[in-house]
């Protein structure tokens, strides 16, 4: 579920901008770490493989089909890091070149399937990773992958505004399990006959603490969703909870403040507001980054 | 599998072919902002249309192939159309299918006139993370190989009788997809592999080296300019 531009507004897309470019920054940071940086080409072929495996029908049912996502296989077999590097490539190859999804709504498609997606799939597998409940891990990791992509998704495009009535995100609800458990055998299924083939294509989890925060940080962000969807069905809660959340509110006071002296001048007309606050909240962006970036060589160096 | 049509169209010749990625794509998030903060009245809704055909001519893309391929999003946008227009929100409707649909469209005439590899190259010099930029050109080199790979084995399957037919259960045919799909794993896998040492053997010390680095012309300039302006003008009156 690629959301494309047009349908989130700019105080969500502008703050899952900055919170994805901030998390890649980190996490392609991690994937270079674990691994020789000869792993370059094997994340891009393994990318193109997910398009092309995406090809490849299975049959569900009576007459109908599904096909990979691909996020949970990935984390499995190259490890969570190089694995949303991976979905992210794989998201702005979409983007740009197919048009599946925004390029202002990248940030929160990159957040819904490359980040908590790909950490949703692999979490089941690294603590369960040995013994009986092996396989249940897996197919479980494939089902939270999509649930949590797809629950993100539906979060955010409520928090923009869009209406979607009981009815509706009951079915769909219905719908991403299907998915979900779908994509979970599919995943099974081909770990299963990759270990066939060469058992040293899957990754053995390794212990470290990271997992620990990781798990923290997803479990934070489905309950913020899950809290989301509760008060969708009451608009006035919801309003207060994005207050209580300080998401919109604070990310409108951090784009009027540095124009506030000139609004009574320049931009009086409200269009011309908002849309200077859009582009000073992208070029605060671009500039947080390079700085960041400019920081982390220079701690690296020194 | 053909390369991608939007591939072809990056190749020509024209004034907006031949800026620099990074200027186009400067103007391009200008665009989508004041796209998605704009109020969708007649007006914008006519002053952008006219903005992207007139892209689409000065970079003499085909306007058939631009606003067909821009109907990609139209199924996801339809869905939340026709549910606000069961909520009585027409206007909202409206939005959402006029924004999608003229976002996707500018998308694809930035795509159209810059080849990835020079667009990448832009990012990069923006401040992209080089690791990310290089995956995502890996990726897009080797998207249309390990595709055709899939479709000679699906090919392959289908000539030894896998076809769709009332042959086979269910079972037996999820089994056979699963199959394919791991073999075409490890197959990836170990291209990778040879890649890597193929192009170690070549020197490869972890970044592409380029002949000539892109330098911002005057023309770059006037164009980096004037896309501002006219992407925001239609809108400097309206309330």
């Amino acid at each position: 579920m690629h959301i494309p531009d047009g349908f989130l507004s700019p105080p969500v897309w502008l703050s899952l901008d900055v919170v994805s470019v901030l998390a890649l920054g980190y996490v392609a940071r991690r994937a270079q770490r674990g691994m020789e940086e000869t792993r370059i080409p094997l994340l891009g072929v393994m990318g193109a493989f997910v398009f092309a495996a995406q090809m490849i029908n299975f049959p569900v049912g009576v007459g109908t089909s599904g096909h990979l996502v691909g996020a949970a296989l990935l984390a499995i077999t190259l490890g969570p890091a190089a694995a949303a590097v991976v979905m992210t490539a794989i998201l702005a190859i979409q983007a740009l070149v197919f048009q599946d999804g925004g390029i202002l709504a990248l940030g929160a498609n990159v957040m819904n399937m490359a980040l908590a997606g790909v950490l949703a799939g692999y979490l089941p597998y690294h603590y369960w990773s040995a013994g009986r409940l092996r396989k249940p891990a897996i197919v479980l990791g494939g089902l939270l992958s999509v649930a949590a992509g797809a629950g993100l998704a539906v979060a955010e495009l409520l928090l923009s505004g869009v209406r979607m009535p009981a009815a509706v995100l009951g079915v769909s609800a219905a719908l991403f399990l299907l998915t979900g458990v779908l994509e979970g055998l599919i995943t099974l299924a081909v770990v299963q006959g990759v270990e066939a083939l060469n058992p040293g294509m899957i990754r053995q989890p390794s212990r470290t603490r990271a997992a620990v925060l990781g798990a923290l940080a997803l479990a934070a962000v489905l309950l913020a969703v899950g809290g989301v969807l509760a008060a969708s069905q009451a608009p006035d809660v919801l309003e207060s909870l994005a207050e209580r959340l300080g998401i919109a509110p604070q990310a409108r006071a951090l784009l009027a403040t540095p124009l506030a002296d000139y609004e009574a001048q320049v931009f009086s007309s409200p269009w011309l507001r908002k849309a200077a606050a859009g582009l000073v909240g992208l070029g605060l962006i671009y500039g947080a980054c390079v700085a960041l970036g400019r920081l982390a060589a220079r701690r690296k160096r020194g | 599998m053909h390369h991608a049509v939007v591939d072809r169209w990056s190749h020509g010749h024209s004034l907006l072919h031949a800026r620099d990625a990074r200027v186009k794509l400067l103007v391009l998030l200008v665009f989508l902002v004041a796209l998605a903060t704009a109020r969708v009245s007649a007006l914008t809704i006519l002053a952008y249309s006219f903005l992207l055909a007139a892209a689409i001519a000065v970079a003499r893309l085909p306007v058939g192939g631009v606003l067909l391929r821009a109907c990609v999003v139209l199924p996801f946008t339809a869905v939340f159309a026709c549910l606000s227009l069961l909520a009585g929100e027409g206007s909202r409707a409206l939005a959402l299918a006029v924004r999608s649909y003229l976002s996707a469209a500018a998308v694809l005439v930035l795509a159209g006139t810059t080849p990835l590899p020079e667009f990448l190259r832009g990012l990069e010099s923006l401040g992209a993370p080089r690791f990310l930029v290089l995956v995502v050109q890996f990726l897009y080199r080797y998207l249309f190989v390990i595709s055709e790979q899939a479709q000679h084995m699906r090919l392959a399957a289908c000539s030894r009788g896998a076809a769709r037919g009332p042959l086979g259960p269910d079972r037996a045919r999820f089994r056979a997809a699963s199959g394919a799909v791991a073999v075409l794993f490890a197959r990836s896998y170990a291209r990778a592999q040879a890649i890597h040492r193929a192009m170690l053997a070549r020197g490869f010390e972890g970044r592409i080296r380029m002949l000539s680095a892109p330098r911002l012309t005057a023309a770059d300039w006037l164009f980096l300019a004037l896309g501002i302006l006219i992407s925001l003008a239609p809108l400097a009156g309206t309330p």
